[in-house]
């Protein structure tokens, strides 16, 4: 019975040093298993060729850097690094602004009102990419689409909005314009709120109007919630493929192809496993540099 | 304080608010509007449908009579109840996985603390894209699991995110509380159960809204892993509504979108303070 006891009280000193590894297993197991592995290889696999399906072996071969070579020569990655490059930079730049326009004045009005229009605007961020992008597929669609029986009545020649190599990838810029402005706005109006009261009433006495307010006292103080609108929005346009592939598919003439769209191409496509982990390797080699050159432009301590 | 034109600028920046949310929730409008249209009006470009109808939900769950004969089946029951068991086994799994992992970041000192943190940490930055190709041989080569709940739910686990957010919580409760419980007998377990799942209660219910979000709006993976039509999740089988039926089958995509959206918002909106704090507190680690 007493060396019962004693057991115990040893197994529980021993539980109690083991628990904290026992309870993060899990993650790092998975890690392991969905990460660290799946990186290595990718990055393995962009120097290679690779034949999935071959029956004996690996079908692996290695060929260097044959890929990168390939692909800095290759018309259309170069074509979807233009077309990921302007998306990021046009919805990154006018997105942000407007979202900021829409946080301050959203921060204006009563609050009873502001809550139910942040809920409205703040719907598409909750709303599934497949839902947001047929619906718009379906008002520009060119025969039965909404905006050109708009355009009809009011006397106006129809358009083939997704069709036309001219205005295709604009259409996709405004649809994800409009669906990330809710999610920014609401993150840089939480910013807003917590720009100490006393900051604005100093501006006053020293006599600034709202436009200066704005400018010399808003605008610096809200660059931390900037920069994590901006960086977290850069990763993920960088990265869009979902409303690329369901709103035009990457077309017309490989006009609104970004480079996921044409890495999941090579990938599930064409079967290219190697060639597409290079361009997976590339792209977030991209995705880190861009997150850097951010902080580095938005980033440090805010002075008060 | 408020001056007479203070009063009148606001007046003005409302009305202004007013007339553009019209517009910008006018996507919603169209979607709803079209569901409730007949075959003979999908193509009006009306937007408030002249006899509404609910034909386009009717065939989703009883099939699309299309000619005499030949009649189209959806199998929206099956998506709608994929992504239910894919989104509530998600959530309990990996909820429960966080919590205990944040557990041990929050409130034990062990050897390897600091690295494990960091890597777990840089972990987060990881495209989806660096691990695409080999996730999806490994899943479907190596363990076989297309087609399978398992290949949506279990590579969930590796969640950083939500291990970050609620050991950034989990700090802030006193650890008298367990000291106090530890010289009661109580162990590891037993203090996680009692203790500080309890008070970790909002950051549990701001994390699970946010998984839950992820995963019943995901696209990509189950659009590689899932192929058979029954194994479906409500994104890629609205998705494939259109792209499998080659025929235009507008009115039933946006029934099926309606259908797959509302139940969304409405959770979102009741859960708002959960979801705000959520939502801030990712904007301040910045």
């Amino acid at each position: 019975m007493l060396l019962n006891v004693e057991a115990r009280e040893r197994w529980g000193r021993v539980w109690e040093k083991l628990a904290p590894y026992v309870f993060i297993s899990p993650f790092f197991l998975g890690f392991a298993a969905f990460q660290l592995f799946p990186i290595s290889f990718s990055v393995y696999l962009g120097f290679a060729e690779w034949n999935p399906y071959v029956r004996q072996g690996t079908g692996l071969s290695f060929v260097g850097l044959q890929h990168f070579v390939q692909l800095f020569a290759d018309a259309r990655f170069l074509n979807s690094l233009k077309v990921t490059g302007i998306i990021t930079v046009v919805c990154t730049l006018v997105g942000t602004a407007l979202a900021v326009g829409l946080a301050v004045l959203l921060d204006k009005v009563p609050e009873k009102l502001s809550m139910i229009l942040r809920a409205l605007f703040f719907m598409p961020s909750v709303t599934s990419v497949v839902v947001i992008t047929y619906i718009w597929k379906q008002i520009l669609s060119e025969k039965y689409g909404y905006l050109n029986a708009l355009l009809e009545n009011l006397g106006l020649e129809r358009h083939n909005w997704l069709g036309s190599p001219s205005t295709a990838l604009w259409a996709l810029i405004v649809m994800l314009i409009w669906s990330g402005l809710g999610w920014d706005a609401l993150i840089i109006m939480s910013g807003l709120r917590s720009i100490p009261e006393e900051l604005y009433d100093a501006a006053k006495i020293d006599g600034a109007g709202s436009w200066e307010e704005f400018w010399y006292v808003t605008l610096p103080l809200l660059r931390p919630v900037l920069l994590f609108v901006v960086t977290t929005g850069i990763i993920y346009l960088l990265g869009l493929f979902a409303p690329v592939q369901l709103l035009t598919g990457g077309g017309p003439l490989h006009r609104t192809e970004t480079v996921a769209l044409y890495l999941y191409h090579q990938a599930f496509d064409y079967q290219e496993f190697g060639y597409a982990s290079a361009i997976a390797v590339t792209l977030t080699l991209i995705m880190f540099v861009a997150s850097f050159l951010n902080y580095r432009f938005f980033g440090g301590e805010v002075e008060y | 304080m408020v001056t007479r034109r203070g009063r009148l600028s606001i007046y003005a920046i409302s009305v202004f608010l007013c007339i553009l949310a019209v517009f910008y929730a006018f996507p919603y409008l169209w979607m709803i509007s079209t569901s409730f249209k007949t075959d003979d009006e999908l193509y009006s470009g009306s937007v408030i449908p002249q006899n509404p109808s609910v034909i386009q939900y009717y065939r989703l769950f009883f099939g699309h009579q299309v000619g005499e004969e030949y009649n189209l089946q959806y199998r929206y029951p099956d998506y709608y109840k994929n992504s239910i068991i894919v989104t509530v086994s998600s959530l309990v799994l990996v909820l429960t996985l966080d919590a205990l992992a944040a557990f041990a970041f929050a409130k034990y000192n062990f050897f390897g603390k600091q690295v494990l943190f960091w890597i777990m940490m840089i972990t987060m930055m990881l495209p989806v894209y660096a691990t695409l190709i080999p996730s999806f041989y490994l899943f479907s080569r190596i363990l076989g699991w297309v087609n399978s709940y398992k290949a949506l739910i279990i590579p969930g686990v590796v969640d950083a995110y939500g291990i970050f957010l609620l050991t950034q919580y989990m700090k802030t409760i006193p650890s008298e509380l367990m000291d106090a419980a530890r010289i009661d007998g109580a162990g590891p377990l037993r203090i996680f159960w009692n203790i500080i799942v309890p008070l970790s209660r909002p950051a549990l219910g701001t994390l699970a809204i946010f998984k839950f979000l992820l995963v019943w709006n995901d696209y990509l993976w189950p659009l590689v892993m899932i192929r058979e039509e029954t194994m479906y999740t409500l994104t890629i089988g609205i998705a494939q509504m259109q792209m499998r039926q080659g025929m235009v089958v507008w009115g039933v995509q946006m029934a099926a979108s309606v259908l797959a959206t509302v139940p969304v918002i409405l959770l979102v909106l009741a859960m708002q303070k959960q979801f705000l704090r959520g939502l801030t507190a990712g904007a301040f680690k910045a």
